[in-house]
């Protein structure tokens, strides 16, 4: 079974995945993604639980036209790197858009979303997504 | 006590290509008994550089297995593993040994076996090498990373795709006379920039196919070399290797490869050369744009003009450094774990003046560079003539 199907990973990283919560040093400001005795920039092992914020900008981004195991039916998509306010950047991909709507330093929200499922009976993989900010009209 | 010194001593490689029918047992026993003459004899310890062995053959335990294929049950032999550098990684263990006087003869094999995937596992098994449990479950993968790397390279120093979309075309050059070479044919960059887009702007003909290859190297002592059967051999001068964040984009530049340049400049500094002795240069152009970023990174270009140098001829025959002398990861193939083992035996064919139609004359020092993933580890090998 392709390791973004077990059930025990998707269950570990759900708040990471789900809310974006992640181990921050309390240091120099690194960010973690899994729970971690010691900061990967400064060696501190200062760390405690943080949220990233909703919103972050577009960093650069592409399109996936050849997809890896598990995002055969998804393709084309985009992924992309974001930049919070703190400097701490982010893999994504990038929904509800099309490419030519995307450009670098524009503001982007956190939403969740389906990212891919195993078969008609199997898990069904959730994960954060960026999207542009709708505008208010 | 004297420094201890490390020679290759015979190598050998078979034709990067798809072998259906052969497993990575007949492989193996296939580019060793290409030794010849140099065939392992006694061995002290065998590294075995492989990939992703235990994903696409189901296989583990290479160490054991290639000994006993081999016919060497008894000798320690063990797998290294790291990404698409685990043949340079083999080989620096190896050259550890040696130095350390631990062992005097060992042998390295570097197989893999890419064909075997579908065409999305063939996109997972490089990006395996990126943080999957972050990377991989948002279907990233590491082509659309490069892809990344490459649009802020070209907006950054606002050049036009050509001028990293030709590195491609030189490693075709070199390849259409390498008889070991995947791709034994020469492109246009007309051809590069209208093959399809894998991940914009990266084109499929600035990238890398599944491929299946093995390559061997002999490394010795000087005691173990005055004994053994060699035409000619290969002094092992320097290596070294180095680390950096998984993630480029969580690099301070990400268009700077840091690994790549401790690793180049302490491999360097062991062996007591210069960058300008360096005549010939295996470096790890897994795309395009990894191509341009290693030379810049290493100092062979300053930022952003690898590809005004390249245009200009620096790095093909006549130029400062012969860059990829049988067609690199894109042309002469990058079957995953055994392309540092390739690199090496290049190297020792050109600094033996067995490479052919590739021969790079008046070579005396050679040089390489092995990345896994996008830069996260990187290895350099110097060689010199003997």
């Amino acid at each position: 079974m392709h390791s973004i199907f077990r059930p025990p990973i998707n269950w570990r990283h759900r708040r990471f995945r789900y809310r974006l919560v992640v181990w921050r040093c309390l240091n120099c400001g690194a960010v973690h993604h899994n729970a971690t005795k010691i900061c990967r920039r400064c060696r501190s092992n200062r760390l405690a639980e943080d949220q990233l914020p909703s919103r972050a900008r577009l960093l650069t981004y592409t399109v996936v036209k050849n997809p890896p195991v598990a995002f055969e039916r998804q393709a084309p998509y985009i992924v992309g790197v974001v930049e919070f306010e703190d400097g701490t950047r982010l893999l994504t991909g990038i929904t509800d858009c099309e490419p030519e709507e995307l450009k670098p330093g524009m503001e982007l929200e956190r939403v969740v979303r389906r990212l891919t499922e195993d078969g008609e009976s199997g898990l069904i993989v959730y994960g954060y997504r960026f999207r542009p900010v709708l505008k208010k009209r | 006590m004297p420094m201890r010194r490390v020679f290759i001593a015979g190598a050998s490689l078979l034709k990067v290509d798809e072998y259906w029918g052969d497993t990575i047992d007949s492989m193996v026993t296939e580019v060793v008994d290409g030794l010849g003459e140099t065939r392992p004899w006694r061995i002290d310890s065998i590294y075995v550089a492989n990939a992703v062995g235990e994903v696409l053959q189901g296989q583990a335990n290479l160490g054991a297995l290639v000994a006993e294929n081999l016919g060497l049950a008894g000798v320690p032999s063990l797998r290294v593993e790291a990404g698409g550098a685990s043949g340079a990684a083999a080989l620096l263990t190896g050259y550890q040994a040696i130095l350390s006087g631990l062992a005097n003869t060992v042998l390295v094999v570097g197989v893999e076996k890419l064909s075997d995937a579908t065409p999305e596992e063939a996109v997972m098994m490089p990006t395996l090498s990126e943080r999957y449990d972050y990377v991989g479950f948002q279907g990233a993968t590491e082509a659309s990373i490069a892809a990344m790397m490459y649009r802020i390279y070209l907006e950054k120093f606002e050049l036009p795709q050509e001028m990293v979309a030709q590195f491609p075309v030189i490693m075709h050059e070199h390849a259409s006379k390498s008889p070991h070479a995947q791709y034994q044919f020469k492109t246009t960059l007309e051809n590069v920039l209208s093959s399809p887009v894998v991940s914009p702007p990266l084109r499929r003909l600035e990238t890398t196919s599944p491929a299946d290859g093995a390559a061997a190297v002999l490394l010795c002592s000087s005691d173990t070399l005055s004994k053994l059967p060699h035409e000619r051999a290969v002094e092992l001068v320097g290596a070294a290797s180095s680390t950096d964040f998984i993630f480029p984009f969580e690099r301070e530049d990400p268009l700077r490869l840091t690994a790549a340049a401790r690793a180049f400049n302490e491999a360097l500094a062991k062996s007591g050369l210069s960058k300008e002795d360096i005549k010939i240069l295996e470096i790890h152009d897994s795309y395009s744009i990894i191509a341009s970023l290693i030379l810049e990174s290493i100092g062979y270009s300053a930022p952003g003009s690898s590809g005004v140098d390249a245009k200009n001829g620096a790095y093909d025959h006549g130029g400062k450094v012969v860059v990829n002398t049988f067609g690199g990861l894109k042309a002469r193939g990058h079957p995953l774990g055994a392309t540092g083992v390739y690199q090496a035996a290049e190297i020792f064919l050109q600094l033996t003046e067995k490479a052919g139609p590739c021969q790079v004359d008046g070579a005396k020092v050679g040089g390489m560079i092995s990345l896994s993933g996008l830069g996260s580890s990187a290895y350099t090998l110097v060689m010199r003539e003997v």
